[in-house]
């Protein structure tokens, strides 16, 4: 080996500020991988506390005012801290370049600034954990927040910067997936994690503005007087509700599209076949984007819009079926008569398929306005969102972690403790949500630290298997996080699961500094199991 | 977009012109009372401004047909946020039980503090009879 493989991306160049001030994709990636992982633990840790206090009626733990602060402070955090910025800006940042061929991002500047304003961001985020939390809900709806006394002024100017860094990450892959691709990477030879970022980066800077303008008004308001949403200044509350959802509701694209990216690029490469429908998926990935934009109002059934209105969205929220029902059926069959091998990336996109298909239909339930006005601000919506968000998007990331681990460290984890792990995240998930489900059926409102003692058994069974998911999402980091301790390395020639794109087959594991020693040539597509067979190869 | 476009001085002045000439547009029609057209119609002369400016000063027209794509786009992502959301408040309480409290939010509203209070059916209601009305309630 020459000493110049020896040279990666994590040991050249040395020192704290080579990593603080470094403009390296893959190491910003990292810098966004790891905290994120913080703030999903702190997140995590917030939604134990809340589960053990709901595992019996009455106020056990926590106080009604502690509890409102963390489920407010969970949502934040989950959803503006580690959901968004976490896939696309670390799996997203340590992947688009090399699936591109290109030495860096476009504007690789700009991409430090993004991960600073987010860590700017963050830091109104924590003032307000430490001044004493905010208690709105992750929604600040009005009038609420704007005569909440709480912490609702640093939390949404934490958002409204983190927004920025949205955008310009979005941005930034836009420009990097137009103008970067080595020759002959044509637009249909991209992985499909590349078209999955590139419809999320869309989204990104067409919503988030919205967020944004959203935010200022709320603070015009507060602070100037001036009516916009509370009804007594002349205002109109609802219209928070459309300003808000019209960012949010495709905030909920950009929190997914990257997870189906992930599960596009596991699917082939653990089943080593060809992808079922390479357009049909690339182009279900815009037409979610666009489709997105249009069903807001599904989440105001209940605001007092107008009956008109409810109509329309309702009926536009069932488009959103076809292209992800495109995707889900494009996976089950490109793994019909593949080499399914159960690696631990494998189980966790089994899990989402599953998870996500329940996400999914029960957000068709949701669509509908009749049943919806009877489940509103239940459990059951509760149990929906987690089964799109952390059954569908957080369970793809814990697969794209494993997936590219060996790729952006160099070093393996023990795979039996990985699928382990990715069994009990697998049944503590459904222990922990499907009886939420049924909660939401029997009228257990959201948002409560109390209940009825009728709601006891199914509250129950939902915080002890909440304990199993917990343990078992900690076991499975920390089994990632023990194969730096193990130094058990990969041959930095190695593609241990046999993929297909640039990142495995013409880069060292852990990748050079600059990505490639030399301009890739593109030699096959991203998932030509059909045509070239791709040894799979551990180490020497 | 290999070579760049050299405009000249005269579409410059034109546009200039133009500009100055619909600022004077702006001004004028606020004086005729349309109603609630006046806003549709300032939104529109100021788009068309606005547009002018990205065509012609930013060279929009003559760049690269992507960045041309981006502000079509936008405007087209405005176009719905604004339309759909008009749909909830142009038929809002359009089940028409009543139409006093047809508009709930402005009419309720402290700021328009000129109509006396009804009930959900348009009743008048005595601001100073809370007994007598818990009183209703019981009968």
């Amino acid at each position: 080996m020459s000493e110049n493989t020896k040279q990666n991306y994590l040991n050249h160049p040395k020192g704290i500020m080579s990593w603080l001030l470094t403009l390296d994709h893959k190491r910003i990636g990292l810098m966004y991988l790891f905290s994120g992982i913080l703030f999903f633990f702190l997140g995590g840790l917030l939604a134990l506390v809340m589960r053990f206090e709901l595992a019996a009626p009455g106020n056990d733990i926590i106080s009604n005012e502690v509890y409102n602060n963390a489920y407010t402070l969970h949502g934040a955090i989950m959803i503006f801290l580690f959901i968004i910025p976490a896939i696309p800006g670390a799996l997203g940042n340590i992947l688009l370049p090399l699936m591109v061929g290109a030495k860096d991002v476009a504007f690789p500047r700009l991409n430090l600034a993004s991960f600073y304003i987010y860590s700017f961001g963050a830091l109104f985020a924590m003032y307000t954990i430490i001044n004493g939390g905010v208690d709105t809900g992750w929604t600040f709806y009005t009038p609420y927040s704007t005569q909440s006394t709480s912490n609702v002024v640093p939390m949404t100017l934490g958002i409204f910067i983190i927004g920025f860094s949205s955008i310009l990450t979005g941005l930034n892959f836009i420009a990097t997936v137009h103008k970067m691709r080595i020759p002959g990477l044509t637009w249909y030879k991209l992985p499909l994690f590349v078209w999955a970022l590139y419809g999320t980066s869309l989204v990104q800077i067409t919503a988030t503005p919205v967020l944004a303008i959203t935010m200022v008004l709320l603070m015009l308001e507060r602070f100037l007087g001036i009516g916009i949403f509370d009804p007594a200044l002349g205002g109109d509350p609802v219209l928070y509700q459309h300003f808000f959802w019209f960012y949010s509701h495709p905030a909920v694209y950009i929190m997914i599209l990257p997870a189906f990216g992930i599960i596009s690029e596991i699917i082939p490469v653990h089943s080593r076949k060809k992808i079922w429908g390479y357009k049909f998926i690339a182009y279900s990935t815009l037409s979610i984007a666009f489709i997105g934009f249009l069903v807001w109002g599904h989440h105001m059934f209940t605001s007092g819009q107008s009956v008109f209105s409810q109509i329309v969205f309702s009926f536009i929220t069932y488009f959103v079926g076809i292209p992800t029902g495109v995707k889900i059926f494009s996976w089950i069959l490109t793994m019909y008569k593949g080499q399914v091998s159960f690696t631990p990336p494998m189980f966790y996109a089994l899990a989402f398929l599953f998870l996500f298909t329940i996400g999914g239909l029960t957000g068709i339930f949701l669509g509908a306005v009749a049943l919806d006005i009877h489940l509103h601000d239940t459990y059951f919506v509760v149990a929906h969102f987690h089964y799109v968000m952390q059954g569908g998007t957080i369970v793809a990331f814990l697969g794209g972690l494993h997936h590219w681990w060996p790729k952006s460290f160099g070093v393996m984890y023990n795979q039996t403790i990985a699928n382990i792990a990715a069994l009990g995240v697998f049944i503590g998930f459904n222990g922990t949500f499907f009886p939420q489900f049924l909660l939401g059926l029997r009228g257990m409102p959201r948002r409560y630290a109390t209940y009825d003692e009728q709601f006891v058994e199914l509250h129950s069974y939902s915080t002890f298997w909440s304990g199993i998911l917990g343990i078992s999402i900690f076991i499975a980091v920390m089994n990632l996080f023990w194969s730096f301790i193990k130094k058990n390395k990969v041959d930095p020639g190695s593609n241990p699961w046999g993929g297909m794109t640039l990142e495995w087959t013409h880069t060292s594991s852990p990748p050079h500094p600059h990505n490639f020693e030399e301009e890739p040539v593109l030699q096959h597509g991203p998932y030509d199991y059909d045509k070239v067979i791709v040894e799979k190869t551990y180490k020497k | 977009m290999s070579e760049h476009h050299i405009t000249p001085l005269k579409t410059y002045l034109i546009i200039a012109a133009s500009l100055l000439f619909l600022s004077g547009v702006t001004v004028w029609v606020s004086y005729i009372d349309l109603g609630s057209f006046n806003i549709v119609l300032a939104m529109f002369v100021a788009t068309v401004k606005a547009s002018l400016v990205a065509f012609f000063f930013m060279h929009l027209l003559w760049d690269d047909k992507k960045n041309l794509t981006m502000f079509l786009m936008s405007l087209m992502f405005f176009g719905i946020f604004v339309t759909i959301t008009m749909l909830d408040t142009g038929f809002r309480g359009d089940l028409g039980l009543n139409p006093e409290t047809k508009d709930p939010i402005n009419k309720r509203a402290a700021f328009y503090d000129t109509l006396p209070l009804t009930d959900t059916h348009g009743h008048p209601v005595d601001e100073h009879s809370d007994e007598h009305h818990e009183d209703k309630d019981h009968h």
